[in-house]
This record gives C-alpha cells, sequence and structure tokens, in this order.
C-alpha cells in the first residue's frame, strides 16, 4: 500500500568505517536489504562524530540520526566508541531539556558480522520516525 | 580542618588592609584584583605589586565586567606565574578557573586563589548606563547578608555563592563592621594565613556557628530558587517553536562565546571553515527550509555550544551580560547544564581531581542511552525473504 | 542622474515578479520571523513566504555584506539570485568584494535611499507608533529621531552602483516603488519587467536633507573627538574587550585576527617585566591597541553602518570614532570605500612618487 502523501523520513545513518560498514557489507552479502531512504554516512570511528555533526543533519533537513559502530571494547580504536557513547549522552539529554525530541537520535552497537542486527535497527528506526513525523526544525528558515 | 582567623576592619576596607599586609610582608609578590577605571564609572583587572596597590581597588565589586577565569587564563596560559600573585575571585570565576585548569589552559603555580561570600552583581549594561554611585552604596550594604536585588538572572538563579574550594575565603556572611573571618582550607592558603596578624576574637565559635546558620539557610532558600527558576524558564523554551522564539533576537554576533571563560577554543568549530559552503548549496538549503536565514547555522551554534561546555557551565553570566539582545542565553545554558551535569553526577569547578566526563570512561555505563535491541523485524523478514 | 520609474508594483508584488518572470531564483532581504517578531536577513529560494518580506524594515540585525560574503565567498549562485541592501550594506559589499571575500557575479544588487535603522537596544521589537513615525519621516525627508547615531550623521545614503536604486525617501513606503535602473543589468531587468516605457517619476529633493546630514555629521566628529590621550584613555576605559565590534564588522573579515592571535598571548616574563616596570597593570593588556590597530587595518574601507556601536555591551561609541577615523584615512588616499569596483584598496597598491608630505 502506497500512499502519495505518505511521509518517507529522510534518515542518517552514521557507521563506522569498521564494525559499522562492516556490518552493513556482512548484510549486502547475505542479500539482506534495508529501506532506500536511509542514507549511510560513514566516519572512521564513532568516537570521530562530534555531536555537533547529528545536530547540522537535524537542522538542515534530516528527520532522525541512527549511529551504530563497534561494541564497547571492541572499538578499532581501543576508546572511541566509550567517548562516542558518553556524547550522545549528553547530546540526548540536551536535546531532551529543549524539548527537540531526543528520540530522533539512536545508538545501537553493531558488530562487524550483525548484517541482520544493522538492517533491523534501520527498518526499526523507520518506522519510529514515520510515527514521530516530520522533523518540526528542517522547515524553519530561522534554525 | 580549615584555619580560621578574624580580622579587624570594616567591609572592604577591612579586606583592602589585609592585602596591603600580606604584599608589604612579602607573603604574595602582587595581587590580582578589580579596581575601578580611570573615569570611575567601571570596574577592570589590575595586577598590582606592592608599591602599585591602588586605593581604588575593589576585591568586591558591584559588576562582573570580564570574567576573572578568563584574565588569569590569559596571565598563565603560557606559563606560570613568575610572582606570586594572589587572585580575588567571585565563586564563579573561582569555579571557571578550575576548570580551566583542568583544560591546561591555567596554571595554578605560584597563584594563590582567594574568594568570598558573593551577593551577586548587577548586569553590565545596566550598570554602566545608570546611577553608579547609588548602585555602589546599595551593594555595599548588602555584603554581609550575601544577597541582594539585582536583575542579572545568573545571579537571581544562584546557588553557590561561598568561596569554598579556594585556598582562602573571605566569610562575610554574618559578619559586620567590626571585622571578618579569614579562613584557609588548602596547605598553600594555611601557609599565608599564618604569617596574617588576626585579632583577638573571643567570640570567633559564635561568629563561625552564626555564618554556618546563615549558610545554611540561604542554601537552602537559594537552591529552590534555582529549582523554580530554571523549571519555569524551562517551560518559556520548551520546544522548537519556544526555543526559536528565544532566539528570534539573536543575531549570531558570538558575543557569549567569547565572554564565556569555559569557551576557550581559539579556532571554534562554529567560525571555522567548515561551516563555509557554496553559493547554489545555499540556495539549496533555502529551498528545503522555506528560506535561509544569513548569516546561517544561528541555533546549531547555541546547541552546539551547549553541547560542548555545558558540561562545564559555571552559571557565571558573563554570556548574557556579553549579549547584545539581552537574550536569557545563561539561563538557557543553566538549565542545560543542569541535564547534562546530572547524568555524569559532575560538579563543575568543584575539584581539580574531578576529571570533566569527556576524557573519562567505563566499560560499562549509560545502558539507557543505546536503543535496546529486542527481535527481529516484520519488514526485514518479509523484504528479505522475496 | 537616472531616470526614476513608476513600476506600479509594491514591494511584494516586485519580488512575487522577480521569480515569476524568472529574472531571479533566490532573493536576499530582510524578513520577518516565522514567531512575527523578528527579523532577520534571509535567503528565500522561492516567492512563497513574500508577505514576510520586509526590505524596508529600520532593523540591521547584521550587516547584510556579511550574508553575502558567506553566500559568495566559496563559489557564484549558478542561477540569478537578487540581493536586497542599504546604501552602507552594498558599499561594504564592494569592499568585501575587493578583498576577495565575495562575488558579484550573477548577483543583482538591489539598494534604495536610506533613513537610517533603529539601534538594538532601545528597539528589539520596534512599536507601531515608532515605526509610523519613521516611514512618516522617510515620506517626509527627515531625519527620525529614533534611528543609529551614525545614521542620522550619513551623506551616503544614496546608493552608488546598485543594480536597480529604489527611490523611498520624500515618496514613502507605501507608494508604488520607483526604480533607477543604473547597470546593464538593471536596465535588462528593466525590460524584462516591461518598464522601459514606464512613467517617469519627478526625483525628490534632497538638499535640506543631505545638508541636515551633513551637519549632524560635523556634530557627531565634534562631539566624539578625541584629542590627546587621555581623552582616548576615558572614551574606551569601559571596553571589556570582547571584539564584538570586529565580529559584527563587515570589513573585519580575517577568521585569525591578528590581535587574538599568538602574538598577544604574552608569556610570563613580560607580565613581570611590565609589572615591575609599571607596578600597577591593568588588565587585558592591549585593550587600546586593539581599537587603533584594527582602525588602521580597516579604517581605509570603513563605510560607517554603525553595527560596531550597537553591538557593544558596554556602550562606546565605536562608529562615530571610526566614522571619523576612517574619513581622514580616506581624505588622504583620496579613496571613497564601496563607491567604485575598479578603484583600488589605497593600502595595496601605490605609486612611486606621493604622499611626500608624510615624509620627515
Amino acid at each position: 500500500m502506497s500512499d502519495e502523501n505518505e511521509f518517507i523520513p529522510n534518515i542518517v545513518y552514521g557507521l563506522c568505517a569498521w564494525c559499522g560498514t562492516g556490518g552493513s557489507e556482512t548484510a549486502a552479502a547475505h542479500h539482506l536489504k534495508y529501506p532506500e531512504n536511509i542514507k549511510p554516512f560513514r566516519v572512521m570511528c564513532t568516537g570521530a562524530l562530534d555531536p555537533v555533526y547529528i545536530l547540522r543533519a537535524l537542522f538542515e533537513g534530516a528527520d532522525g540520526f541512527i549511529v551504530s559502530g563497534c561494541h564497547p571494547g571492541d572499538c578499532h580504536y581501543d576508546t572511541g566508541n566509550y567517548r562516542a557513547r558518553r556524547r550522545i549522552t549528553a547530546l540526548k539529554t540536551i536535546l531532551g531539556t529543549l524539548g527537540l525530541d531526543s528520540e530522533r537520535v539512536w545508538l545501537r552497537w553493531v558488530g562487524h558480522g550483525e548484517g541482520q542486527r544493522l538492517v533491523d535497527t534501520a527498518f526499526e528506526f523507520n518506522d519510529h520516525i514515520k510515527k514521530l513525523g516530520p522533523n518540526p526544525l528542517k522547515s524553519r528558515r530561522d534554525s | 580542618m580549615d584555619d580560621i582567623k578574624w580580622l579587624q576592619g570594616k567591609g572592604k576596607l577591612g579586606i583592602k588592609a589585609f592585602f596591603q599586609d600580606i604584599l608589604n610582608k612579602g607573603l604574595i609578590d602582587s595581587v590580582l584584583m578589580p579596581a575601578k577605571n580611570k573615569k570611575g564609572n567601571s570596574y577592570a583587572w589590575f595586577l598590582m605589586n606592592k608599591d602599585g596597590f591602588l586605593e581604588t581597588s575593589d576585591p568586591i565589586p558591584p559588576v562582573m565586567t570580564i570574567q576573572g577565569a578568563n584574565i588569569l587564563k590569559n596571565m598563565t596560559k603560557k606559563g606560570e606565574s613568575w610572582s606570586k600573585t594572589a587572585v580575588v575571585l567571585r565563586p564563579c570565576e573561582l569555579r571557571a578557573v578550575i576548570e580551566l585548569t583542568k583544560l591546561e589552559q591555567i596554571n595554578l603555580e605560584n597563584i594563590i586563589l582567594i574568594s568570598f561570600d558573593c551577593p551577586g552583581a548587577y548586569p553590565l549594561t545596566h550598570y554602566i548606563s545608570g546611577d553608579q554611585t547609588s548602585f555602589d552604596q546599595k551593594f555595599d550594604s548588602s555584603l554581609y547578608t550575601a544577597s541582594f536585588e539585582t536583575e542579572r538572572n545568573a545571579c537571581i538563579a544562584c546557588n553557590q555563592f561561598t568561596g569554598q574550594g579556594a585556598d582562602i575565603q573571605l566569610c562575610l556572611l554574618g559578619a559586620s563592621d567590626d571585622g571578618f573571618m579569614i579562613s584557609a582550607s588548602s596547605a598553600k592558603g594555611k601557609e599565608l594565613l599564618q604569617n596574617v596578624d588576626g585579632a583577638k576574637a573571643d567570640n570567633i565559635e559564635t561568629q563561625i556557628k552564626k555564618r554556618d546558620e546563615l549558610m545554611g539557610k540561604l542554601q537552602k532558600e537559594k537552591d529552590e530558587k534555582r529549582q523554580t527558576i530554571l523549571d519555569r524558564f524551562k517551560d518559556t523554551i520548551y520546544g522548537p517553536e519556544n526555543l526559536l522564539n528565544v532566539f528570534s533576537a539573536c543575531i549570531n554576533c558570538h558575543n557569549c562565546r567569547r565572554a564565556c571563560p569555559i569557551c576557550f577554543c581559539s579556532a571554534c568549530y562554529f567560525e571555522s571553515k567548515a561551516l563555509n559552503s557554496e553559493a547554489d548549496n545555499q540556495l539549496n538549503r533555502a529551498s528545503r527550509k522555506q528560506g535561509l536565514r544569513m548569516p546561517p547555522d544561528l541555533l546549531l551554534f547555541h546547541v552546539g555550544r551547549m553541547n560542548h561546555m555545558s558540561i562545564s557551565c559555571v552559571s557565571c553570566g558573563a554570556c548574557e551580560d556579553a549579549c547584545p539582545e539581552n537574550i536569557p542565553i545563561s539561563l538557557m545554558f543553566s538549565l542545560v547544564g543542569r541535564d547534562t551535569q546530572a547524568v555524569f553526577d559532575y560538579k563543575p569547578g568543584h575539584s581539580l581531581e574531578e576529571p570533566i566526563p569527556f576524557v573519562v570512561y567505563k566499560n560499562e555505563e549509560f545502558k539507557e542511552s543505546e536503543a535496546h535491541y529486542t527481535k527481529r523485524h516484520q519488514s526485514a523478514c518479509n523484504c528479505n525473504t522475496k | 542622474m537616472e531616470k526614476i520609474y513608476d513600476s506600479q508594483m509594491k514591494s511584494h508584488d516586485f519580488i512575487k515578479a522577480l521569480f515569476e518572470k524568472k529574472i531571479v531564483s533566490g532573493l536576499g532581504t530582510l524578513t520577518q520571523l516565522p514567531n512575527n517578531k523578528g527579523v532577520s536577513f534571509s535567503l528565500l529560494s522561492d516567492a512563497f513566504d513574500i508577505q514576510k518580506c520586509m526590505p524596508f524594515y529600520p532593523i540591521m540585525p547584521a550587516n547584510a555584506a556579511i550574508a553575502v560574503s558567506k553566500l559568495t565567498r566559496e563559489t557564484s549562485p549558478s542561477q540569478p539570485v537578487a540581493i536586497m541592501l542599504r546604501p552602507c550594506e552594498l558599499r561594504a559589499l564592494i569592499e568585501l568584494t575587493k578583498l576577495k571575500q565575495a562575488r558579484l557575479d550573477n548577483l543583482i544588487l538591489i539598494s534604495f535611499d536610506c533613513s537610517g535603522v533603529f539601534p538594538f537596544k532601545d528597539s528589539k521589537y520596534p512599536t507601531d507608533t515608532m515605526l509610523d513615525s519613521y516611514y512618516q519621516s522617510i515620506k517626509e525627508a527627515t531625519i527620525n529621531n529614533n534611528i543609529r547615531q551614525v545614521c542620522s550623521g550619513c551623506d551616503h545614503y544614496v546608493p552608488v552602483g546598485a543594480d536597480i536604486a529604489i527611490s523611498l525617501i520624500g515618496r514613502g513606503v507605501h507608494e508604488t516603488l520607483g526604480f533607477s535602473f543604473g547597470t546593464e543589468k538593471g536596465k535588462n531587468i528593466q525590460e524584462k519587467m516591461g518598464l522601459s516605457q514606464a512613467s517617469e517619476i519627478q526625483p525628490a529633493n534632497l538638499e535640506k536633507l543631505t545638508i541636515e546630514r551633513q551637519q549632524n555629521k560635523d556634530a557627531l566628529k565634534q562631539n566624539n573627538k578625541i584629542s590627546n590621550l587621555d581623552a582616548l584613555l576615558d572614551v574606551f576605559d569601559t571596553c571589556i574587550s570582547c571584539h564584538a565590534c570586529s565580529y559584527v564588522c563587515p570589513i573585519c573579515y580575517c577568521k585569525n585576527c591578528y590581535f587574538e592571535s599568538q602574538t598577544f598571548q604574552y608569556y610570563p616574563e613580560n607580565y613581570s617585566q611590565r609589572l615591575t616596570k609599571k607596578n600597577t597593570l591593568r588588565l587585558p593588556i592591549d585593550r587600546i591597541f586593539f581599537h587603533l590597530g584594527r582602525l588602521s587595518h580597516m579604517g581605509s574601507s570603513c563605510v560607517a553602518c554603525g553595527m560596531c556601536s550597537d553591538v557593544c555591551p558596554v556602550d562606546i561609541p565605536v562608529s562615530e570614532i571610526f566614522k571619523a577615523g576612517g574619513e581622514s584615512i580616506q581624505g588622504v588616499f583620496n579613496y571613497q570605500p564601496g563607491q567604485n569596483l575598479d578603484a583600488p584598496l589605497p593600502l595595496v597598491t601605490y605609486q612611486e612618487k606621493e604622499l611626500h608630505e608624510m615624509e620627515d
């Protein structure tokens, strides 16, 4: 059932170059698909992701942002994902305090071989954002 | 156990006499504290040695012109001070100094930190454009009560009003025109205080008790007041509509960032090439967002700055003093800081040993930030069985 | 003197026509914010929200030349974009173009004769009374009481070099717009808009207004004259070295300002030596130096827009001082900032024999 006016969310999927991208490659190897409207965004490590990049995406047109990378303890650069976890925590706290929908940012660790998990996350988040609706900030000239 | 002495002298005159005394005795080489400016209508920071101690100096000015931590940062960023310097700081300036020391922007070697029970301050523009003499009088008469009427948002909402954490504290709360207590908590402070002649005070125990009681009462009042003010403020800014309303007057001048002691980055991300883009890209953005406010990235600057520094925000209010549009930015950052600091159970400016939350981590923590994965997604199954 | 044509359109119709006739695919102008209170310069890519456009609104939240520089510094737009600016913003834009911080290709510059703007402090959200009195002063060609000090003394209030110049003074903002098409680009648009045969409007007599403004300018210069060191120290006595004046200045484009560079981050030895010499040292150092230095760096291009005074947290009359200082420097080089794109910046050009009077 496709509705012309159906809201197709604009989602950015932040993936680390190692486990995150690896996960998407594993998914590809198993011929798993995920929705087309989810755009992968590769960073070397989730620890290299300044939350400001997530904010920029949300203010400029993204309806949601997922961050996936190596599980804590398995970071390719040892401690990057620990940093990411703290930063995303701070980001979600701030979005929550300001009423800017901290639910539009998800953090879920995905290992190199966890293709199914990555694809499931993509679908789950897509549905989640569809329920939340379009991001009110993206069509505001004053943001 | 703190060393406590009682010094004779009326309010600020007594405090200034103390500084002249320790300068004369060579216990310190120089003192860094505010004094009246040339015209006498404002204050500025002065580094003074024994022969240069100004008559017009004022350890507790009624206005915060430049955040003291910024001054100390300028002085010691490139290396430890060559002279033993006592610095007189408001409690919020002291907390900023502690944070900046952890951020390696201040070197506390040879520096003795002195703070006091702070009544608050006037908003900067308000003070400059008003009747300074009457402001000064009103302020000075509140020295012993640590509480006075002001419109400065950060001071109204302040609940950390004593010099706790400094090497030496000037205990003015509950004092009288006869004299005041001075206490030292650190080794540095105690060493200095040893050579200071306190006056005979039989009732020092009573004085301590009186101050403790007043402090307890005020602390409770101020704690509640802060929560109420921040909660009420949250209602006015909550949600995209309200938030953008508050920032509608903002002209993106970044004065708040420059006034902020914690924002020490000389190459700020929000002023860097990273935010430059091609003309067509900006037109695309304009078409997507029904227009593009120029200069762009205003909300990004504010929320991004919160992400970067709200965890160390000491609620000093320098940002709001510097804002040309009177946006309640210090309340905004205090509100967000309250939550980000609580998440990490962190108290900015309290302890040199407490690391800033972004530089440490635990192997297992904040599971609640992760999106919990329970089961395979229906569509994922359907999509992939074709 | 260019002829003024009656466009038979008011500002919203004009903007709509620009988009509908595909003359432009973008517009930069002052717009009301969605909350219906504040205004800001905005880039619009279509005629969607025309009712919110307020090109003549008397507030300058930022010098629009900075907005245009942000837009075009890296590249020019691939389709024409119209920019509506005040004369001082236009002059600042010309200067920025010479400084390689903006590009004018594919931009259609639209300006108008300016009656000043309100300072932020007094009028963040001007009342209807204030606005009505302002619009009245436009119609009567008088100087409104509530505008920035530098605006009241500005005698460059008629735009030079715009593709389209709108004549407001003497006519008012509620009449149909009177256009002059000063450039080739402008004349092209005149044709595209079907205004080649439009009826002409008699230009307003601005003599009296100009004389009044020149008198104000002289008064400002006199009142803010700095004749000796004491006066200099006095005027910048409350300065808190926030550098906001530099940041909002359209001409001060340097990302790594000299006065914030390593040169001015002193080693402890420096502080120690100064203190030994002076016994009392006001901090931060170089408070006055910053202002004198900034004046010498950008004074030759200062367009006296008044943003610096407006943003100063301690109400120092920076723009009055810089206007006077800037004009002296410009006088020595016989240079008028922003009037001519081909006139080279005085500090990047030279003649072998000149300025002998400056030599000792």
